[in-house]
């Protein structure tokens, strides 16, 4: 039995010597022929990363199998956490409804003041605005690095300067119509910039954009500074823009940059509805008013003023 | 006419020579090589260990060079070449530098083993971990070399000293599979 496996190696008729000598060269040339693999892997990459894939490919089931049971006990542990936080979750949920039971009810009662208010008060209701709906249909990546094109039917009245928004808040104007899109500026853009009203603490700043997914808030008030969490509405300082638009919530990155987390989900938009503010105040002439001059042309003074001549 | 033989000193009762006794011998000689190809396998898949990658071939460094020290039957180089593609073939590293290291790293166990198997373990461990030093050297070196710019030195530090906190562990596996696995074929 002891020497069985000497006695199996012996299948080709060398000599002792020859074997040995060939048992020598094994290593050395299976080091040269990994060095052959190491070339051929800088030569023909995509051969390598082919045979690769492919092993890959054989041993995915097995691979699933290994990645099933670990996802289930997460699952489970996760199951199994909730359950212990269920008491924690439970008071917590009973306090937030409580909480907002109150709210519920001081919003019902300040609605039926405010109704009876306005009726009293011959208030003059704001004009519904129009808007038609559309599909976002695909980021342009051309002009603004923060835009989206929207599909719009031909007969629709899209104007420029329409507002964007989705189901949570501002997202964007218009700044270009064609004839079966419109391009709308995401308040992202760094080319963005929207007068807001900071809701609790009064301010009025401006939301500039840069190219982030936070627009920053600049120009506020220094001895009113931007609370964390409190809203951002748009004031009503632009014609085509109404006060009062949720636009998200302040947040601050560090000490001193306070920035907007937009209510919209500006990450994939996906509907977007344009409302068309522009007409909705339409400014009276003003017969006095003397029109400013256009740059580059010099005054001309209306009739009455004019220096009579002979 | 048979010539004497003396008794067998340890005079057993010997398993009939057939199939199953081949394949159970087979198997037994195989073990060390499936060891490290299963190793291989189940450390390439995703099982969100912590320093999974680094791991891999650290227990495949020490596996191959305690068995080409102790026992090179089983280890032969053409088996290790085979492994190292199969690690080349599972990892993401440049092609070929894994079953480079693993020749070399069987290469010194080889050709240092009348040496190092009449070692103390401890000095051996201090000899593996010299090794290792070097071959992980080696690997940042060819790896620096295929990506053309210098690649970071952390990971493959924490690999050599995973291979050198790992030798224990797989030391006592070995002694046991050497003892109770490989060897008992022979006595049996």
């Amino acid at each position: 039995m002891r020497g069985q496996g000497g006695d199996r190696i012996m299948v080709m008729p060398v000599s002792i010597q020859s074997r040995q000598a060939m048992g020598k060269l094994v290593l050395p040339f299976l080091i040269l022929v990994a060095c052959g693999v190491i070339l051929l892997g800088k030569a023909d990459r995509p051969l390598i990363e082919h045979m690769r894939m492919q092993v890959a490919d054989m041993l995915a089931p097995a691979y699933g199998l290994v990645a099933w049971p670990q996802a289930r006990l997460r699952e489970l542990s996760g199951n199994l956490q909730d359950i212990r936080n269920l008491e924690a979750e439970n008071i917590r949920l009973r306090t937030e409804n409580a909480n907002l039971q109150h709210w519920y009810d001081v919003a019902a009662a300040l609605a039926d003041e405010n109704a009876t208010l306005k009726a009293n008060l011959h208030w003059i209701p704001d004009e519904a605005p129009s808007y038609v709906t559309g599909r976002v249909v695909r980021d342009t990546s051309g002009l603004y690095a923060r835009a989206v094109l929207l599909s719009i039917n031909p007969d629709t009245n899209v104007r420029k300067d329409g507002i964007a928004l989705d189901g949570a808040g501002l997202a964007g104007r218009v700044t270009e119509v064609g004839k079966r899109s419109a391009r709308v500026l995401l308040i992202t853009d760094s080319s963005s910039r929207l007068p807001v009203t900071l809701e609790s603490s009064h301010a009025a700043a401006i939301m500039a954009g840069d190219n982030s997914g936070t627009p920053k808030i600049i120009y506020y008030p220094q001895d009113n500074m931007p609370v964390e969490g409190e809203r951002v509405v748009t004031n009503g300082e632009i014609e085509s823009l109404p006060a009062g638009l949720p636009v998200g919530h302040v947040h601050y990155l560090r000490p001193g940059t306070p920035v907007v987390i937009p209510a919209a989900g500006l990450e994939h938009l996906d509907i977007l509805r344009i409302f068309n503010y522009a007409d909705a105040v339409v400014p009276p002439d003003a017969p006095g008013r003397i029109p400013l001059p256009t740059l580059g042309r010099t005054m001309t003074l209306p009739p009455q003023f004019q220096p009579k001549r002979g | 006419m048979k010539p004497l033989s003396p008794p067998s000193l340890k005079p057993e009762i010997q398993p009939r020579s057939g199939l199953a006794h081949g394949t159970d011998l087979l198997m037994r000689h195989c073990l060390p090589c499936l060891f490290v190809l299963l190793v291989t396998l189940v450390l390439s898949a995703p099982l969100n260990i912590p320093a999974q990658a680094e791991l891999m071939p650290a227990i495949v460094q020490v596996s191959v060079f305690l068995w080409s020290v102790f026992r090179p039957s089983l280890m032969p180089s053409v088996a290790v070449f085979g492994l190292g593609m199969c690690v080349d073939l599972l990892s993401f590293e440049p092609p070929g530098v894994m079953l480079l290291i693993m020749l070399v790293v069987h290469g010194v166990g080889l050709s240092g083993r009348y040496v190092l198997a009449r070692l103390n373990v401890f000095v051996l461990w201090l000899v593996f971990g010299i090794v290792m030093v070097f071959a992980t050297a080696l690997q940042w070196v060819l790896c620096s070399a295929l990506a053309l710019h210098l690649v970071e030195t952390l990971p493959f530090m924490f690999e050599c000293i995973l291979a050198f906190g790992s030798f224990p562990v797989l030391y006592v596996i070995f002694v046991w599979t050497y003892h109770f696995i490989v060897n008992d074929a022979n006595r049996a």
